[in-house]
């Protein structure tokens, strides 16, 4: 005997989208490691974005000649191609690591590693030329960045830079059905599971609303249009202790499986209801150079039945009903942050997509697989949501590009600290934020 | 009545037992839905409300921030207070009721998890009021649980049409349907039928607007209570039939084991059949069981071996050409050496305190007449050679039960292809490490180090398998190795 109560209350249905993963260039296939070292990512990654910014180039000063850093005339004005080297003082080196053991002078350890004295060096494959002038700020751009530079060869031996040409917002793909009716997709970001400081409750609740348990008729009509929930990192925390190397005592063992046991028992509450996608993050139990591979299903064995969980990459890039979403667990903008100044998260995510590089800091100071014939992070399709997970706090902004693309960005907070989730809505693009709140003053 | 039944049933568990009650644990208790869970408690505090604390969900959207939308939880007193946060109307809800309000908000959530971890633990074949959802207020049809473990595999493009094929890989077409409603079918009413339910689709079938049209739900209701009555028999069978797969190769498991236990007879074991090297494992391990017993009554024996060997061998490798045959042929022979024919067990008990593998013996013997007298090799080397000219004397490293890295002098035969590879290296060793192999065995017995073991890398470099068939016959050293040198 089921001993289900019939409601009088009749019961919604969820609605439904289509969904299309586009993470094969995210997964590492056919890559094997032969001891390569970085150069070839970089120069496929400049190969790529020259050609690019070769056609731009045409439209944006026919009249002056492009020439290769060799090159370079003194006094003539021309247009160089490149990556762009940011020379600074602070960056960690590991020979400052090894002098800190000789040294009795302690290395300050910093946040943002920049500094007054960093410049700009550009470089291709013939050379390198420092740059000057004041239209390249340092503080803007970092390592890895290609763009195409107007200017002119000083005495000194420097480039004087008179004007700068990003490769700006990659061209954009209209959606072929727009969605007539409200649809939302749910953005989650650092739960921790098992972490001290997070709040299962919190996340319960998160949970018992998007599966349609809390909430009056009319909140459950709302909810029932979510579509999709995207879990965008971090989502486990596992004692730090327990990590160093260690053997585990049987009881040590139990507390190292607990957070991800939390985490599957609340998946699988979620996939029973609705399809969510699960990305790594730098706490998770995944690979540590980006593109971090999808978490391992074996990790959630009670969710991995359903046809609604799916363990994704990071950066992860998928279509929904036409409406194309990339974004990452929060690495990328992390790095820039360190390395570069800007107002806030979004500010960094435009500059991404208008270098129309996701990670333009690998390998460099964020670690990469080292690709030999291709550079994955390069954005080849605009999308039109871009998000970052694990950030401190929420922002969204629209983006418009020079071809008439728009670009939803949206900085998604971390759960365990904000209680905040971010929901959009594919139909216009619009996002509100789902707040939950357990402090209840007794 | 029944609710008042379950009202009271609340208010013992909420004042004598001091449980948190929440709408949640309510209903995956009672088997009532959420939202009935949710009137029950909020019927609750209406009539027995005073002596208890209760805990409210206020949502709705927020006055100061007008594009979030808030969802809190807040006690009884504080209730009123709270609303004035909130934009115009906002819902609320009993969330739960206990005897007090806990310091930490997360002990609300304890008892519900515990529930929620005991209905997770729940073998994977019984779909529960968790795996599938079945209390929440909105449905989920296209959600597709498979019962039988390995999930739905999600990697493939998602075909058009939502009709369910049997095999389990398009189940996540069904996920995704075209925009447009006239394709959408709706296959399935129940969100956990699987794929091993085809007919039951086909009976329970019906339109399904992606929209959430609501007077259809009372229809779908309906049907769901009958089709979640049917899914539960279908998996049962299902699970009889996995249990009954399993059941078939456990007997076969005991099955052999008592044949086992015939020792003396010849025992014409025809498990080939069961290629697991698990079981076998297992059937190594209960078989070795039955061995010990019986071959503590060789242990007498044992210690004259030395002297009796002779006569014995000829007796022994009568009896252990039984077992050979029984042993190694429902193993993955990745690595075995052969059994020398007629080789009993006897010695190895002496050294060894704990549970010998039928293997053990056999190549342990072996070691004995190579390691006692130099007449007695050749005699068996003679006799080897009338019998199976193909047999040889390797060093063979093994990892043996409790993970010690052994290495012994085998015999070995010519039925398996590993051994045959065996043969032809050891060929050239064999003599070498007849000697070393003495250096080896005299190693303290329990512990093999691992510089024994790595003594003979070069002959098992070839052979890796040997390694990785190493769950089967550990061969320790032999005392009498001892007396070789000497």
């Amino acid at each position: 005997m089921a001993g289900m109560e019939i409601d009088t209350v009749e019961n919604l249905q969820r609605k439904q989208s289509t969904y299309q993963s586009l993470d094969e260039t995210f997964v590492i296939q056919n890559e094997t490691y032969r001891g390569q070292q970085y150069s070839q990512i970089y120069f496929a990654r400049l190969h790529m974005m020259r050609t690019l910014l070769y056609s731009l180039v045409t439209h944006w000063k026919p009249h002056v000649p492009v020439c290769t850093v060799l090159g370079l005339e003194e006094g003539k004005e021309c247009i160089i191609v490149g990556t762009l080297y940011k020379h600074m003082k602070l960056k960690p080196c590991i020979l400052d690591e090894y002098s800190k053991e000789r040294s009795a002078v302690p290395l300050v350890k910093h946040h943002n590693f920049m500094h007054p004295d960093d410049h700009l060096v550009l470089e291709d494959e013939s050379g390198r030329v420092k740059l000057g002038g004041t239209v390249l700020s340092p503080s803007v751009y970092v390592t890895g960045v290609v763009v195409a530079l107007h200017g002119k060869e000083t005495g000194a031996g420097d480039f004087m830079v008179l004007d700068v040409l990003e490769a700006g917002l990659a061209p954009q793909i209209e959606p072929q059905l727009k969605s007539r009716e409200d649809k939302y997709v749910v953005f989650i970001s650092g739960v921790s599971a098992g972490s001290s400081s997070s709040n299962p409750l919190q996340f319960q609740l998160l949970v018992d609303h998007i599966t349609g348990h809390l909430g009056d008729e009319k909140e459950q009509g709302i909810v029932a249009e979510i579509v999709h929930v995207v879990i965008a990192g971090n989502s486990v925390e596992i004692p730090l202790g327990l990590l160093n190397g260690q053997n585990l005592a049987s009881k040590d063992q139990s507390r190292l499986s607990e957070p991800v046991q939390e985490l599957d028992i609340l998946l699988t509450q979620i996939a029973a209801g609705v399809p969510v996608d699960i990305m790594p993050g730098s706490n998770d139990p995944a690979n540590f150079s980006l593109p971090q591979q999808p978490l391992n299903r074996w990790l959630f064995p009670g969710s991995r039945a359903y046809n609604t969980f799916r363990s994704c990459t990071n950066p992860h890039c998928f279509e929904l009903d036409g409406v194309r979403i990339l974004g990452t667990s929060g690495q990328n903008i992390d790095d820039l942050k360190k390395y570069s100044e800007g107002r806030d998260g979004l500010e960094f995510m435009e500059r991404t997509l208008k270098w129309r590089h996701l990670a333009p800091t690998t390998p460099n100071t964020l670690g990469c697989y080292p690709f030999t014939d291709r550079d994955p992070f390069l954005i080849e399709s605009c999308p039109h949501v871009y998000f970052v997970g694990n950030q401190d706090k929420y922002g969204t902004r629209i983006l418009k590009g020079s071809e008439g693309q728009l670009v939803r960005l949206i900085s998604i907070p971390k759960f365990c600290d904000t209680g905040m989730v971010v929901v959009l809505n594919l139909r216009n693009l619009e996002c509100h934020t789902l707040s939950f709140e357990t402090q209840f003053s007794s | 009545m029944e609710t008042l039944g379950i009202l009271d049933e609340i208010e013992v568990l909420v004042s004598d037992k001091v449980q948190v009650v929440s709408y949640k644990w309510l209903s995956r208790n009672f088997l009532v839905s959420s939202n009935a869970a949710k009137r029950l408690l909020q019927e609750f505090v209406n009539t027995r409300g005073s002596g208890f604390e209760v805990v409210y969900t206020l949502s709705g959207w927020l006055k100061s921030n007008p594009s979030s939308y808030h969802i809190r939880l807040v006690s009884g007193p504080k209730l009123e207070e709270a609303k004035q946060e909130f934009n115009g109307n906002c819902s609320v809800q009993v969330y739960s009721v206990q005897a007090c309000i806990p310091k930490d908000p997360a002990a609300l959530w304890n008892a519900e998890f515990v529930q929620a971890e005991e209905l997770f633990k729940q073998s994977f074949t019984v779909d529960n009021c968790l795996r599938d959802n079945r209390f929440c207020g909105i449905r989920n049809s296209f959600v597709k649980h498979n019962v039988d473990g390995p999930a739905a595999s999600i990697a493939a493009p998602q075909p058009k049409s939502a009709e369910i094929p049997v095999p389990l890989k398009s189940n996540s077409g069904c996920q995704n349907i075209s925009a447009l409603p006239s394709k959408q079918t709706k296959v399935q009413q129940s969100p956990n039928v699987g794929p091993e339910c085809p007919n039951l689709e086909s009976s329970v079938k019906s339109e399904r607007n992606g929209t959430g049209v609501h007077d259809l739900a009372t229809k779908q209701t309906v049907d769901e209570e009958k089709v979640l009555l049917l899914p539960a028999g279908k998996k049962k069978g299902q699970g009889n039939r996995i249990s009954s797969g399993n059941g078939g190769s456990l007997s076969n498991l005991w099955g052999r084991a008592s044949a086992k236990s015939k020792l003396s007879s010849a025992q014409a074991d025809n498990d080939k059949h069961i290629p697991n090297p698990t079981v076998s494992a297992e059937a190594q391990i209960s078989a070795c069981e039955v061995r010990e017993i019986e071959s503590s009554d060789d242990e007498a024996q044992g210690v004259n071996f030395k002297r009796a060997s002779n006569g014995d061998n000829s007796r022994k490798r009568m009896v252990v050409f039984d077992y050979s045959d029984d042993e190694y042929e429902d193993a993955v022979n990745l690595a075995s050496p052969e059994l020398p024919k007629g080789q009993s067990s006897a010695t190895l008990v002496l050294e060894k305190p704990h549970f010998i593998k039928q293997a053990e013996d056999e190549p342990v013997i072996k070691i004995q007449s190579n390691m006692t007298l130099c007449d007695v090799k050749k005699d068996m080397a003679a006799d080897a050679a009338p019998n199976s000219p193909k047999r040889r004397k390797v060093l063979k490293t093994r990892i043996d039960e409790r993970g010690r890295e052994v290495t012994e002098v085998v015999w070995e035969g010519e039925e398996t292809e590993t051994n045959k590879v065996e043969a032809q290296d050891s060929k050239k060793e064999a003599a070498n490490n007849a000697d070393t192999n003495t250096a080896n065995n005299r190693a303290p017995p329990i512990k093999k180090s691992p510089a024994a073991g790595n003594g003979a890398p070069s002959n098992q470099g070839s052979k890796p398998g040997n390694k990785k068939g190493g769950n089967k016959d550990p061969k320790q050293g032999n005392i009498l190795s001892f007396f070789k040198r000497v």
